[in-house]
């Protein structure tokens, strides 16, 4: 009776362990995700600090001058003596930024669905679509100012037309990368071309909707910085241009220091959203 | 099964312009399928099995000839969800869990279908009841193809079509999907439901089938057909009666005869 029991404990206990987890993936324990992060970032870490040595040991020996190339340590001491300057003026910038890239991505991905319904619709706006794409944004940049004055609008306009091209192809490519037998099946059930972009096509693109995700969201940034650099309201941008003006040069790779750090933090928040959302795409399974 | 006509092809050609000369893919063909038949159709690559069932269901238009489905053209019968369809590959989508996937078709097109099933049960009576919050990737190939089968079978379709659904699984688990699909077929879960059933596989057109049409390439068209009088319920002591080897044995023969090029 007991060996009886016993074996069928041990039956069920192994059936289940060789099955994985239904569903979602859970997000790793804190330990864990910890290990993880730690694993990746020692890394990088000690490539950066390696880079660092190396520039504050030029500039010790080659005596170079501060306002030719600050050393890293005086950088950081900038930084430390004005912190809430450096954060609120980084913070104008992402506003900019991520606005900037909200619009960008939506207009990309409303002209893209059009242009998936029809090739005519392609035709018409693609051209212009290029046309955006060819244009140097670096000189339309004081042409915004004019029309939109100072502030966030310019760095907002920017910055959606530096992300727009790259989402839009993406998108567009994304909506017209479908399994032809899941199309097949929605039209075999009589489903409306909005069911079929709504079901099938909308989600089909996300992976190649992530993948123009991560390079055009520090895209953004640039924008906005560029934006800032003609406008000179506000955000790091006019910072390090008025300090370079200045020839303070402690100031204005502060200001660097900064832009990169955002740049990196937007970076690994487009990854994790990407793992989250992508959890059942290939390019997200252990391997 | 009674003997009324549910699917009635007449005279269907299909040629494909565009390409060096006009593509003749299927001649002439007429079919008649009764209520709850299950017909296969098999032939060699390229013979337009795939051409046809799709003409049947409504996703491509034949250049002649028409289709109908209880006397309305497959059109109409996509609008009611009288259509299912299974394909070689599951084609599931992989962002939905398995009873989202099974429950797909009662989401799109809002029109009711009469008497449609329940999810739920559909992946109890596949075997795959504790599977319903799992995503594809987290299942074999056979376990994938399960699901397509029940979703096949959610909005009780009174057509099944299937392009050799079991063409890429393993030997052993396509045996099993064989008496799967039959279980399925004859279960009151669809009632009187008539397949039509692409495959290049003797013994499983032989086994599943109550008529084999047997069809020849360049262009395609109907070279045989052979009834399939074995007694239902099949099961794996069928495949080892004489009956079924000396029909197996008169199948390779007409392939041999008209198909093979």
């Amino acid at each position: 009776m007991s060996l009886e029991t016993s074996r069928t404990g041990v039956g069920t206990s192994s059936r289940e362990d060789t099955r994985p987890p239904a569903g979602r993936p859970r997000p790793p324990r804190l330990a864990a995700w910890l290990r993880d992060a730690a694993a990746q970032a020692i890394p990088a870490v000690i490539g950066l600090a390696l880079g660092f040595a190396a520039w504050e040991a030029w500039i010790e020996i080659k005596d170079v001058k501060p306002y030719l190339v600050p050393a890293p340590s005086s950088v950081v001491d900038r930084l430390y003596q004005d912190p809430w300057f450096f954060t609120l003026e980084g913070l104008k910038t992402l506003e900019g930024a991520l606005l900037g890239f909200l619009l960008g991505a939506a207009v990309a991905i409303l002209l893209a669905s059009l242009m998936s319904q029809a090739r005519f619709l392609e035709r018409s706006i693609f051209p212009l679509a290029i046309l955006i794409k060819v244009t140097p944004i670096v000189a339309i940049a004081p042409l915004l100012t004019i029309w939109f004055g100072f502030g966030l609008m310019p760095k907002v306009f920017i910055a959606a037309l530096i992300v727009f091209f790259p989402i839009m192809v993406n998108a567009l490519i994304g909506f017209r990368s479908v399994n032809p037998n899941s199309l097949a099946l929605l039209e075999s059930l009589s489903a409306s071309r909005f069911e079929v972009f709504w079901r099938l096509r909308l989600p089909s693109s996300l992976p190649y909707l992530f993948a123009a995700f991560r390079f055009s969201v520090p895209l953004s940034v640039i924008g906005a910085v560029v934006a800032e650099w003609f406008s000179g309201d506000r955000g790091l941008g006019s910072v390090i241009y008025i300090a370079n003006y200045n020839l303070d040069m402690q100031t204005a790779f502060a200001g660097v220091f900064m832009l990169a750090i955002l740049g990196v933090a937007l970076f690994l928040l487009t990854a994790e959203a990407e793992r989250r959302v992508l959890f059942w795409h290939e390019s997200n399974w252990a391997d | 099964m009674s003997n009324d006509a549910h699917i009635v092809i007449e005279g269907v050609d299909m040629v494909y312009e565009g390409g060096e000369r006009p593509l003749r893919a299927l001649t002439g063909i007429d079919i008649t399928v009764g209520r709850g038949e299950f017909v296969s159709i098999i032939g060699p690559s390229g013979c337009g099995k795939t051409t046809l069932l799709r003409v049947v269901g409504g996703l491509q238009e034949p250049t002649a000839g028409r289709v109908l489905i209880d006397g309305r053209p497959p059109r109409q019968a996509q609008r009611d969800k009288q259509i299912g369809f299974v394909f070689q590959d599951p084609s599931l989508l992989p962002w939905r869990s398995v009873i989202e996937n099974v429950r797909l078709p009662l989401q799109v097109n809002r029109r009711e279908s009469s008497g449609s099933k329940d999810p739920e049960g559909l992946i109890d009576l596949v075997g795959l009841r504790e599977f319903g919050r799992y995503y594809p990737h987290q299942l074999s190939g056979g376990m994938q193809q399960r699901v397509a089968l029940a979703r096949s079978f959610v909005t009780s379709p009174s057509v099944l079509l299937m392009d050799e659904p079991f063409g890429a699984l393993d030997e052993i688990t396509r045996s099993a999907m064989r008496f799967e699909l039959m279980r399925v077929w004859r279960s009151d879960v669809a009632p009187d439901c008539t397949v039509v059933f692409v495959t290049h596989s003797i013994a499983e057109a032989v086994l599943l089938s109550d008529r084999v049409i047997v069809m020849s390439t360049q262009p395609g068209c109907v070279a045989a057909t052979l009834d399939i009088d074995l007694p239902r319920p099949r099961g794996e002591a069928t495949e080892e009666t004489q009956q079924f080897v000396d029909y197996t044995r008169r199948l390779r023969g007409l392939l041999r005869e008209h198909a093979l090029v």
